[in-house]
């Protein structure tokens, strides 16, 4: 899979987010301080922000033109996505906030259907409950499929581990190495903590600014 | 010398002031525009202002009764001017039968659809009839009564549309959205928007008869009692009859 | 109370219950316009929308008479084309009522709109959900709460709905006359006592229906 991000603008509070960049690894990571543009990047990504110049490709299907108007929703993207915040809809339950994704009834792969996801992520007995009355842990591993059910062919996450505890960390990193393997889906990881990217990312990008000021694997980045 | 002057011109203001007395006159809506015509003649006659309430003869008294400031009472039937002097509020040796009306039945000016006797009213194609509230107020009372005396009431009452007052009736006839109304023929002489349809003689008609009195609360009784004898004296009467209505001799 | 009192108040809360529901719908979509859009002249539809809340009751009844009496741009129109006649007709209470209203429902329905947050609209709509499902299933479930209040206080307003109704409906016993026209007709007529079990009746209508609102809009759900 390859997404790319070629000659973005999107001006935001005090500086301007301005990159031109190609992923093409399983999984890719984000690295950058609060404030430096991640979410905005990513919600670019999903079609939730919208820049003033540059293109974005997904598999070569332009989704984004600035000149040309092309702006495809985020509906039509197949990009998923988990903020920081999770989102989880607090009025339904869980298995109600899993199919939401469900387009036209149960999806023909048996790969992504409620039961196989909800096996893999370890939440079938989950289903009843009230969103809100979940803990940290399994509230982040109902995101996860929830984006994961509607078949993207992308996952975008924000900050995923923000609010765990290192046991919980260490116990949702094979979760998200499930979702690579099992659900190949490409992910690109964004984050703050540069332990989680070296577990997890085959490659890092570093973002200050606005701006990307270093690329390459985990070790050579994020070392000093 | 310069303070005597001074003491002269205050004096001369404040003498000014003391004589022209300041006159309160509550009287019945349809008494309006003949009252402003004639209040106009006497400000200039007699150097005393005079203040006019127009309304419901029945809200003009209950104001009254509750205590609004007022020299005059001039009502459009004997009932509400009976009620006020049952309640000692007059000075009955002022009180004077002055003029009386008649009733009309008018549609919009530029109607179809006019009725030729008050029985007509009873028809479909007449969907509302506008009246002052039929309860109290005296210009509903005469026409409600006079259908009840001509035994329609009862088939005309469920299209009654009761207003506040007399011109109240009339607007809602001259805006269209009532197909007729009663009021007085003093009101359907003064607006060109509508047209009378039927006159009800005085001979088949209610008594109408407007009173008027000096009420016990006036601050200036004396300057009340001037202009009452005014409204019944030649001026006043010939201006009365000019605008239609019809003067007790 | 006699039986004739009683039809005032069933009457009243009939037409009440009316006037609400026929604003719902339209209130709703401003409210949301206003809460999820911006567009030039914004302001002056905020301001129209208000306008009912500050103006001179008598004078939006006023302005009813004139668009919608027979003569009127809305009244002939009805009148010719449906024969329905708006003005001294219930129909011109329900008008009245909703009119008044209407600016209370949309603001408590703007308030709850604005208290969603756009985050879980967002994440719908990455899930594959159009606008109208978005809408549908996660703003107005979620604004719902805010949304019933607003309507239980415009219920309220038009159950104590006067200027504007004495002007465009009047006061005809039996057919437009609510607990506020006849609690000031009776005060006309100089009748207090007859005035009286009106009064407490509809103190106590409106008490119930604004303490019920309160309760509903105070039960947060934890978001």
């Amino acid at each position: 899979m390859s997404l790319r991000l070629h000659q973005i603008r999107l001006p935001l509070a005090s500086f301007t987010l301005e990159v031109d960049v190609t992923f093409d690894q399983p999984i890719a990571g984000i690295f950058g301080p609060s404030g430096a543009g991640k979410t905005s990047l990513l919600d670019l990504i999903a079609g939730l922000r919208r820049p003033v110049a540059g293109t974005v490709q997904i598999e070569n299907e332009t989704i984004f033109e600035a000149g040309s108007r092309l702006n495809l929703p985020p509906r039509l993207r197949r990009i998923g996505y988990v903020p920081q915040d999770l989102a989880l809809f607090p009025h339904l339950n869980v298995r109600a906030n899993l199919v939401y994704g469900y387009q036209s009834g149960v999806p023909e792969n048996e790969l992504f259907s409620l039961g196989h996801v909800a096996e893999v992520m370890e939440i079938a007995h989950l289903f009843e409950r009230n969103v809100t009355t979940l803990s940290g842990g399994e509230q982040q591993r109902v995101a996860f499929s929830r984006a994961i059910l509607s078949a993207p062919r992308l996952l975008l996450l924000d900050e995923p581990m923000s609010s765990l505890d290192l046991r919980l960390k260490e116990r949702l990193i094979p979760f998200l190495l499930r979702i690579r393997d099992e659900f190949r889906i490409p992910l690109v990881y964004v984050t703050h903590h540069a332990g989680e990217l070296s577990a997890l990312c085959d490659e890092v990008i570093v973002l200050e600014r606005g701006q990307f000021t270093a690329r390459g694997a985990p070790p050579d980045v994020l070392a000093p | 010398m310069k303070t005597k002057a001074l003491v002269v011109f205050v004096s001369f203001l404040f003498s000014a002031g003391i004589s022209a007395a300041e006159l309160t006159v509550h009287a019945a809506a349809s008494l309006a525009d003949a009252m402003k015509e004639i209040g106009a003649a006497y400000e200039k006659e007699s150097g005393d202002k005079l203040l006019f309430n127009f309304g419901a003869s029945s809200l003009l008294a209950r104001q009254i009764e509750q205590g609004a400031p007022a020299d005059l009472f001039f009502s459009a039937d004997e009932a509400k001017m009976d009620d006020l002097e049952k309640k000692d509020l007059l000075l009955p040796e002022t009180r004077h039968s002055l003029l009386s009306n008649l009733l009309v039945v008018v549609v919009a000016a530029d109607a179809t659809t006019v009725p030729k006797s008050v029985s007509d009213l009873t028809r479909p194609d007449y969907r509302k009839l506008a009246l002052a509230e039929p309860q109290s107020v005296p210009a509903g009372i005469y026409a409600r009564e006079y259908l009840q005396k001509m035994g329609l009431w009862d088939a005309v009452k469920e299209k009654v549309v009761p207003t506040e007052n007399v011109r109240a009736a009339l607007v809602a006839v001259e805006s269209g959205n009532v197909e007729a109304g009663f009021v007085y023929k003093t009101d359907s002489l003064i607006s060109k928007k509508v047209k009378v349809a039927i006159e009800i003689s005085a001979a088949e008609g209610p008594k109408i008869s407007y009173p008027v009195a000096v009420l016990k609360s006036s601050r200036e009784p004396k300057s009340a009692k001037q202009f009452a004898v005014y409204l019944a004296g030649p001026t006043a009467r010939s201006l009365f009859e000019r605008l239609g209505f019809i003067v007790a001799k | 109370m006699t039986g004739e009192a009683w039809q005032i108040v069933f009457f009243t809360i009939q037409v009440s219950a009316l006037s609400t529901l026929l604003i719902l719908p339209v209130g709703i979509v401003i409210a949301w316009l206003m809460a999820r859009r911006d567009w030039p002249g914004k302001a002056v539809l905020e301001t129209v929308v208000m306008l009912p809340l500050f103006v001179p009751p008598v004078a939006t009844g006023l302005v009813l008479l004139m668009l919608f009496g027979r003569h009127g741009p809305l009244g002939s129109i009805l009148q010719n084309g449906f024969g329905i006649d708006i003005v001294f007709t219930w129909r011109a209470v329900v008008l009245a009522c909703a009119m008044m209203s209407f600016p209370l429902l949309v603001r408590t329905a703007q308030s709850a709109f604005q208290e969603v947050n756009p985050r879980f609209e967002d994440i719908a709509r990455t899930l594959g959900a159009s606008e109208w499902r978005v809408f549908g299933t996660i703003t107005l479930p979620l604004a719902l709460r805010g949304i019933v209040a607003g309507a239980v206080l415009a219920f309220a307003r038009a159950l104590g709905e006067f200027g504007a109704t004495a002007v465009v409906a009047g006061m005809i016993p039996g057919k437009t006359m609510t607990i506020s026209l006849s609690i000031y007709q009776n005060i006309q007529l100089g009748h207090d006592a007859a005035a009286l079990p009106l009064l407490f009746v509809s103190i106590g209508i409106v008490f119930i229906t604004v303490f019920c609102g309160q309760i509903i809009s105070k039960r947060k759900r934890p978001v």
